[in-house]
């Protein structure tokens, strides 16, 4: 009996490191793929005993990396800066208060979910150029028109996460600083905020890697002066060439930042997550 | 003796006679009784929350959410039912300056898309609703399925727990655009290596399949977003397996049941809400999904991987055809709001335990 229980566990402990394996693969694969040059790529012939960093080098010359990476990250981290402030108050009054409207509010948000983009992007489209032809307004093809954009379309996620980590917070600490004077709003700002730093944390860093990882929106809405990542980085592979090393590069070197922000979260970005998903 | 001191009682004892039960309340409303006491605990509740605060109380949080509020007005709610007024004009190429001033058409690109068997429009969004829908159903299945196993792989005693519950979310970690141009270079037929391991290392197959083109290019998306579903499943499933009661799962072990009657027994039922809440919104994102055909195979994927979104962007921005999009776009939402009544038919009971 005892061995077939060891034996099953072994089994099952090899399953699991196999899986991971099997996750971690296609990572692996970038990575490798990202330190040969194009000629390996196009015959595929990796030599991995002389990787080549030429294509992490090149990337940067050949396609105008740099200015889509500026674009994606400032529009990523205001937008998100933007949804978590918003998220962090109207997610404070969802968890704390039973107000008239706030179940019709409730459903609104997360009824947003159920649009597609789509709807909502062929009318900010036409009305982003609208704006331009008849005011001094310029949305289309800027960073300002795709922080809106995100700031809004992110918002609604952002304040469910927030929600779950102000109910975790106990209403004992408001209503102590409550009696030594403070308003109710003065509670929120300086006991409640503070209290809810680490889902502040994680609520920002998911916004940022909901933004940063955004096509549709991107897709139609930018040109040029506002192109992101997600858009600009195809264009590695352009009529005449296939640069399919300074592609990977280019993608390794895009997920980076993503990567640190995301482990360096990783313990309250979990928490949030399932928290909220735990309570529904 | 609770029950000589009922507080509803007109004639009630004096204050001694009270119990030593008696609440603050009532040493507050001592004074005035008899009647009174009825007027006074029918203002309780407004009194308890703190007299000059119930004006702050029922203003702050409107202020709260005022910022979100009137952003989701202008990006959201406005922009909507101005998807439902184009959904309603004729607003194509020889229309288009005129944005929202094109000709009214009626309930004409309905029609177009629903019943009108001669049009291209209407074979393309038949063609791409059966492939969202074959989307859909792999997708969210296997990535629910694979997810929960996972997750109860993870979820036994192993060596180096924690560093493989961390590394096991990588593949979600990176961006669905690195993703799908990675798997896009994997797929390659002639030197992908994909193909390489399914011909020249295992002779699987004894021809390199092509897979961004033809019948082969819808699994060529379905694969790639359950590889990078995977991971949030399993956290949400993880997170569910850790909150079960050991004493559940023994007792049932102690009744004699084996581990696959405990997981259909004991552990699958007590999941079954987070299977809920990951299938509504499993299927709502993939139903919407662009991101991964749209890098992977540009604009237009083809007939067998053209998803609705990326047919709507294509059919709306490329081709001008605006109210075909907006009225498709009204369609898929309307599809989506039947989504969300089965599901709530189906898993109610669910959400009513959860609470």
């Amino acid at each position: 009996m005892i061995t077939r229980r060891a034996v099953t566990k072994l089994a099952l402990d090899a399953l699991t490191w196999l899986v991971l394996a099997l996750m971690l693969a296609p990572i692996l694969y970038l990575v490798l793929a990202s330190l040969q040059d194009n000629l390996r790529l196009s015959t595929g012939e990796f030599d991995l005993f002389h990787p080549t960093f030429e294509a992490f080098q090149r990337m940067w010359r050949r396609v105008d990396y740099t200015h889509f990476l500026m674009n994606s990250m400032v529009i990523s981290a205001v937008a998100a800066l933007l949804a978590t402030a918003f998220a962090s108050t109207a997610g404070y009054a969802l968890a704390r208060f039973r107000f008239r409207g706030s179940r019709p509010y409730e459903v609104s948000v997360i009824g947003t979910q159920l649009v597609p983009g789509s709807m909502f992007l062929l009318p900010v489209f036409l009305g982003f150029i609208w704006l331009q032809q008849n005011t001094f307004l310029r949305f289309q093809d800027t960073r300002t028109g795709m922080v809106i954009v995100y700031t809004a379309f992110f918002t609604p996620v952002s304040i469910f996460l927030m929600r779950a980590f102000f109910v975790a917070i106990p209403r004992d600490l408001e209503d102590a600083a409550r009696v030594d004077g403070c308003t109710h709003f003065g509670a929120f700002v300086r006991v409640v905020l503070p209290a809810a730093a680490p889902g502040i944390a994680a609520t920002f860093v998911y916004a940022f890697l909901f933004a940063f990882d955004e096509v549709l929106f991107a897709s139609q809405l930018t040109q040029d002066d506002a192109r992101t990542l997600p858009i600009g980085i195809r264009l590695f592979l352009g009529a005449h060439s296939e640069q399919y090393a300074q592609l990977l590069a280019a993608g390794v070197v895009s997920t980076l930042p993503i990567m640190v922000a995301f482990f360096a979260t990783q313990r309250w970005l979990v928490k949030g997550l399932t928290a909220g998903a735990v309570k529904g | 003796m609770a029950v000589t001191t009922e507080p509803t009682e007109p004639t009630r004892p004096a204050a001694d006679g009270e119990g030593a039960e008696a609440d603050d309340r009532s040493e507050r409303d001592q004074p005035p009784r008899g009647r009174r006491w009825g007027r006074s605990l029918r203002s309780r509740r407004p009194r308890r929350k703190g007299g000059l605060q119930t004006l702050e109380r029922t203003r702050l949080p409107y202020g709260l959410i005022a910022p979100a509020a009137i952003f989701m007005v202008l990006i959201h709610i406005l922009p909507m039912i101005g998807g439902w007024i184009l959904s309603l004009k004729r607003l194509n190429t020889f229309t288009f300056s005129q944005l929202f001033g094109a000709p009214w058409t009626g309930l004409e690109n309905y029609r177009t898309i629903l019943f009108d068997s001669d049009n291209a429009l209407h074979r393309g969004f038949n063609q791409a609703l059966r492939n969202t829908i074959v989307y859909t159903f792999w997708t969210v299945g296997l990535t629910l399925a694979l997810g929960l196993g996972v997750a109860l792989l993870l979820n036994r005693p192993i060596r180096g727990q924690r560093i493989i519950r961390t590394l096991m979310l990588t593949p979600w970690v990176v961006p669905s655009f690195v993703m799908a141009t990675l798997w896009q270079f994997m797929w390659r037929s002639d030197v992908g290596v994909i193909n390489d391991m399914l011909v020249d290392w295992t002779h699987l197959l004894d021809h390199r399949p092509i897979w961004l083109n033809g019948p082969n290019s819808l699994w060529a998306i379905v694969i790639p977003s359950v590889w990078r579903g995977i991971p949030l499943a399993m956290l949400i499933f993880l997170a569910g397996l850790q909150a079960i009661p050991e004493e559940l799962l023994e007792a049932a072990e102690m009744d004699g049941a084996g581990p696959f009657r405990q997981f259909r027994y004991v552990t699958f039922p007590l999941l079954r809400p987070l299977f809920a809440v990951q299938l509504l919104f499993g299927v709502i994102y993939a139903s919407y999904q662009f991101a991964v055909p749209y890098v992977m195979m540009g604009s237009n994927p083809g007939p067998h991987a053209d998803l609705l979104m990326t047919l709507v962007v294509r059919e709306s921005f490329s081709n001008n055809l605006v109210g075909f999009g907006a009225a498709a776009s009204t369609l898929m939402m309307i599809g989506m709001l039947v989504w969300v009544a089965i599901w709530y038919g189906a898993f109610r009971r669910d959400l009513e335990l959860a609470r």
